[in-house]
């Protein structure tokens, strides 16, 4: 269980959230135009890394206010909670403050629980 | 035979006592089960798991994975560890797992037959032929597997306690106390966790330690006590286990409140500690491991470290004469402790070179000519049903001793499981030939044995220097040893077997009866991976999660693959550090407090009214009324059907769900949210409409009142509101912000009512006589708004039974007043109250579809023929993109469609597959092919036969067809024709009537 910071009502646990998947994958605006191929990514496809990830959450049980997160997803650190309508943060702005319990890969799996 | 230890000031001298297999035996208050059986001279209690071996009491804590018990007062607790359970006076206790009896166990013939339960035993035996699987392998497995057997009727009262602190001390041992007393009186809130009902741990459990700070432990321990109790900023938790350490420091501890006593049923027996901390400090100490020989499991064989506190900590000395079997300098206290209560061990016997091993040993041997064996290891023992003899190798030479206990110490492994769980990273240390902490992930401190400390004189120094981090006290500990300050330790994993026979065994898992040779086994089939090891073998995957064994198996792997240990790696510790029992789990949310109930404002009249309820969602609603005390549902349904197309019924619609949608953009939202168009549709009429998904598939539908273009009122169906209302906030938070419009759940606000059939219009005209019912003033999907007495009331025509039909809204307030009215209104009419299964049979009838019965998530408006309700000119809507999509433009994709039996006494079920063959074959060996499903079948009795809906490939194009409907537990089918699902009134005369 981890704590989540809802920018509304502040630090709360996971269990009063609900999670959405990957953020800032936005609506089309004209569906008709696009191809099937197009339309069949807006729909089906989600990205679903292993590290940095930026997601939607709700807090179902608070205020019912969608936000978005960025989660290391490998450690869930979660290292930033912003409000739907502010700037998507930059990778960049992370890589520093990541940390990896084993120091393992971003891709891929492994139980590295012993320090070489 | 056990002795007493007269010298024991921590065991009561209260006698009491308890069964153990229906027989009677004393114990004193304090005593776990395992000590109380030992002071009883009982060394068998429990046969294994697999092989069915007799086995004793491996241990004197939370690592035993052998002497698991059934308490059978209180509430048939099962596979309860006996070295941790304390007895009361009348305990009732059983022994597990064995038939008839536990000394004549008819599944021990397994040991004989151990060939087949190898390793992956569960995936090579079970394999065939067809059938055997369900009827013999599972049950036998069922009966034969599983330890004890679960509670009966037994109703957990347990609960859950959260907290929030800055320090959490998990384990209130040397160290733990040492770590707590720098925190009394500063600033920290702190909670110190103790898995007993004593502090002290190593302190209490042997005789390691001889004085501290001048004390004794147990006066340094009460002094501690007292002044950590003293301070107001410390917490204390006795008799609570930490099981699992989560991500952002939080931890969950488990409270048994009933420790040595008898649970009360009418309190909680357990507490549920849920903890966010800021720092988490862990202390609870190492844990002794063993050593594999053959018949390393009989009952006698005990680590020594257990040994030493049964007579320390319990006063028993479970057997006079033990023969002692270790590769490390740990057990001089147990050898001490021995000789000063006048007991002679039969033999000493170390791994160690006689040079290696404290000249304190050596002489205390020599002091008291007690037979030593340097260099030398166990090579196995003997004996039935316990042990008899000893084989002992040094060299080349073996000697055979006559004992019945043997007591084991192949070395400590620091109690790494939490420090894991928080994703700490572990290393291997050479010198403790262990994993201990290295770096932690989140903010978190080891001290002591979990830290891999095992010098006692650099405690102090530790603790100081680790916690210099917090803003804690300075603590002093100046520490006199019963052992050597220097921990030596021989590599010694397995010893060398002489003899072999299928009887003997050297196990590496004693829990879930896994050998050594089950790991070569594994290992030479290719499972050369730790994960994949443990998995295919069962190792370390019983209830004690192999704490006493995995480490040695980790080594024993890596020597047969020829790697470091460190390479090999350790398997993933998880949560819950001991068994959870479900009841603490779930605290309270049980029974009633599981899920709410909800019951609409007529819920008392229903229950007069004889209903049968059904649950849609959280909802109680009437399923059907009963008329007479004998008839039937089937019965009930046709009537109340055949009732109201004749005269008329009514139905409590109240827990249909109900959003207000309000605000400048209200008409811009509805037109994307559903698939129908509101721009051109006049206020205060209604329309049948439909929510799709991204995918355009259906999720929901209901009636649409537009009151105005800013102000719609949307319902849905029973289960779906909260869906809906969340999907809406999500579309107009995340996608259309700048749409100005505000969504209000308003199902509880009103009462809903459906009434219909031919006698509906004169009901209400009597119900309601200033109000103008007539097709002109009120026509079909139209609503209206009156006073009605104190209140409003708002009245829609609209019908899902096909006949006339009005839905009333009333604030619940005025709800059952209002229906009683009606329903003496009705009477000379025969009105009749109708519930959810007629009100199915009628919308069949109609070929109204249901959500969730017709559709299934793969279901799109067009495959249903109701193409009328896509808003084809609108630009977009939800899921419009996806109707065109490749996929759901199919032809032959499964279609809504009527089903009519050609024979009109079949009976079509819901459920059942429509195909092309008459008759199915007795043995079906290809494929039959497949084309829908009956997704509603009923008996109509407006018609007299039966109907149903189905959904199948291309079903559109079939009407006039004869297809066959399978039938439960035949292979004759019934044929059917395929025809409009609209059975009853397909010209709408009833509905517009
Ligand atoms: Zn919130």
């Amino acid at each position: 269980m981890i704590l989540i910071k809802c920018p509304y009502c502040g630090e709360r646990d996971q269990s009063e959230f609900a999670n959405g998947g990957e953020a800032h994958v936005v609506r089309p605006k004209n569906p008709e135009n696009l191809s099937d191929k197009d339309w069949g990514e807006y729909v089906f496809f989600r990205n679903n890394p292993k590290g940095i990830f930026y997601e939607r959450w709700v807090h179902s049980h608070g205020c019912k206010k969608w936000f978005n997160v960025v989660r290391n997803t490998s450690t869930d650190q979660i290292l930033k909670v912003y409000k739907v309508n502010e700037k998507r943060p930059d990778l960049t702005d992370f890589e520093n403050t990541l940390k990896s319990p084993s120091g393992e890969p971003i891709v891929g799996s492994g139980n590295f629980a012993v320090k070489k | 035979m056990s002795a007493i230890n007269n010298e024991c000031s921590y065991i009561s001298k209260n006698k009491i006592s308890f069964s153990f297999d229906g027989k009677t035996f004393y114990a004193y208050e304090g005593d776990t089960i395992a000590s109380a059986l030992l002071r009883n001279n009982i060394r068998l209690v429990g046969r294994s798991f697999k092989y069915h071996r007799p086995r004793g009491i491996y241990t004197c804590g939370i690592e035993e994975p052998n002497a698991l018990v059934q308490i059978i007062s209180e509430h048939n607790e099962p596979n309860t560890r006996a070295t941790i359970k304390r007895v009361y006076d009348g305990m009732e206790i059983t022994s597990q797992n064995r038939w008839p009896s536990l000394r004549y166990d008819f599944g021990a013939i397994n040991n004989i037959l151990s060939p087949i339960f190898s390793a992956g035993f569960y995936y090579k035996t079970f394999m065939g032929p067809k059938g055997f699987w369900k009827n013999l392998y599972e049950p036998l497995i069922r009966r034969s597997a599983g330890l004890g057997k679960p509670p009966k009727n037994f109703r957990s009262k347990s609960t859950h306690q959260y907290h929030n602190t800055d320090v959490v001390i998990i384990g209130a041992g040397l160290s733990g106390l040492a770590a707590a007393k720098k925190f009394i009186n500063t600033k920290y809130k702190v909670l110190l966790i103790e898995q007993d009902s004593y502090f002290g741990g190593i302190l209490k459990n042997s005789n390691k330690v001889k004085t501290i700070n001048g004390l004794t432990p147990q006066e340094w321990i009460s002094e501690t006590e007292e002044l950590i109790l003293n301070s107001k900023n410390i917490t204390t938790l006795k008799n609570t286990l930490v099981t699992t350490y989560n991500f952002t420091n939080h931890l969950i501890a488990l409270e048994d409140k009933f420790a040595g006593k008898k649970i009360d049923l009418n309190k909680s027996e357990l507490t549920l500690h849920k903890i966010r901390t800021s720092n988490t400090i862990i202390t609870n100490g190492h844990i002794e491991r063993f050593i594999s020989f053959r018949n390393n499991d009989l009952p006698g064989v005990m680590l020594a470290s257990s040994f030493e506190k049964y007579i320390h900590r319990y006063g028993v000395v479970p057997e006079k004469e033990p023969v002692i079997f270790t590769n490390n300098s740990s057990s001089l206290s147990l050898l001490k402790k021995l000789v000063s209560l006048g007991c002679k061990p039969k033999a000493y016997v170390d791994s160690r070179k006689k040079d290696n091993i404290e000249t304190e040993i050596k002489k205390i041997l020599k002091d008291n000519d007690i037979s030593f064996f340097s260099d030398a290891e166990i090579e196995g023992c003997d004996g039935n049903k316990k042990i008899e003899t000893i084989t002992i190798r040094q060299g080349k030479s073996f000697t055979k001793l006559k004992s019945s206990m043997l007591c084991v110490s192949g070395g400590y492994n620091p109690d790494i499981h939490l420090f894991t769980q928080s994703k700490g990273l572990v290393k291997w240390d050479k010198n403790i030939l262990s994993f201990k902490p290295d770096t932690p992930f989140q903010k978190t401190i080891t001290l002591g044995s979990t830290s891999g400390n095992y010098n006692f004189k650099k405690l102090c120094d530790e603790i100081n220097e680790k916690l210099s981090i917090l803003k804690t006290k300075k603590v002093s500990l100046d520490i006199n040893l019963n052992v050597p300050n220097k921990f030596s330790i021989k590599e010694l994993w397995e010893t060398k077997k002489k003899s072999n026979s299928n009887w003997s065994k050297s196990f590496i898992d004693l829990h879930n009866d896994v050998t050594i040779k089950d790991l070569k086994q594994a290992i030479t089939e290719g499972f050369d991976r730790i994960e994949h090891l443990k998995r295919y073998t069962t190792n370390s995957m019983g209830t004690d999660q192999g704490k006493i064994s995995s480490i040695n198996s980790l080594a024993i792997v890596s020597k047969m693959l020829k790697k470091e240990i460190s390479e090999v790696g350790t398997t993933t510790y998880r949560p819950p550090y001991a068994p959870l029992s479900f009841a603490a789990i779930a605290g309270r949310s049980t029974y009633e407090f599981y899920d709410p109930e909800r019951k609409t404002s007529i819920h008392s009249w229903h229950l007069k009214n004889n209903a049968v309820f059904e649950d849609v969602g959280q909802w109680k609603r009437p399923w059907y009324f009963k008329a007479s005390e004998n008839e039937t549902m089937h019965q009930a349904v046709q009537r109340e059907s055949k009732m109201l197309r004749e005269s008329a019924g009514i139905l409590d619609g109240s827990t249909l769900g109900k959003i207000e949608i309000k605000g400048r953009d209200a008409l811009e939202f509805m037109n994307l949210m559903y698939t129908n168009a509101f721009s051109k549709m006049r206020p205060m009429t209604s329309r049948y409409a439909m929510m799709l998904g991204e995918d355009g598939m259906i999720k929901d539908d209901g009636i649409i009142c537009k009151i105005s273009d800013q102000h719609f009122i949307a319902t849905t169906t029973s289960s779906g509101a909260p869906k809906v209302l969340a999907d809406m906030e999500e579309y107009l938070q995340t996608e259309w912000p700048h749409l100005q419009v505000y969504l209000n759940s308003i199902t509880e606000q009103f009462s809903t009512f459906n009434i219909s059939g031919p006698k509906t219009r004169e009901i209400m005209m009597k119900v309601f006589p200033n109000i103008d019912f007539s097709n002109d003033a009120f026509p079909f999907m139209t609503f209206k708004n009156f006073d009605y007495k104190e209140t409003k009331i708002r009245i829609m025509r609209a019908s899902f039974t096909g006949e006339l039909g009005y839905e009333i809204y009333i604030p619940p307030k005025f709800g059952l007043e209002l229906w009683e009215e009606i329903f003496s209104c009705g009477k000379e009419y025969n009105l009749i109250p109708y519930g959810t299964e007629t009100m199915h049979l009628l919308r069949a009838e109609k070929g109204y579809i249901v959500i969730g019965q017709e559709t299934d998530g793969t279901v799109t408006p067009i495959d249903l023929n109701y193409n009328w309700m896509i808003g084809k000119n609108k630009k977009d809507f939800i899921g419009k993109r996806s109707l065109s999509r490749p996929d759901t433009s199919r032809e032959d994709r499964k279609q809504l469609v009527g089903l009519l039996p050609i024979n009109k006494k079949d009976i079509i079920e819901e459920g059942q597959h429509i195909v092309e063959l008459n008759e199915l074959p007795k043995k079906i060996t290809n494929p039959i092919k497949y084309l829908g499903h009956v997704s509603s079948g009923y008996h109509s009795p407006n018609l007299n036969h039966s109907i149903g809906l189905a959904m199948i490939r291309g079903g559109k194009n079939l009407f006039g067809q004869k297809f066959f409907v399978t039938v439960t537990g035949k292979t004759k089918n019934i044929p059917v024709e395929i025809v409009n699902p609209v059975f009853i009134d397909p010209e709408n005369k009833r509905l517009t009537s």
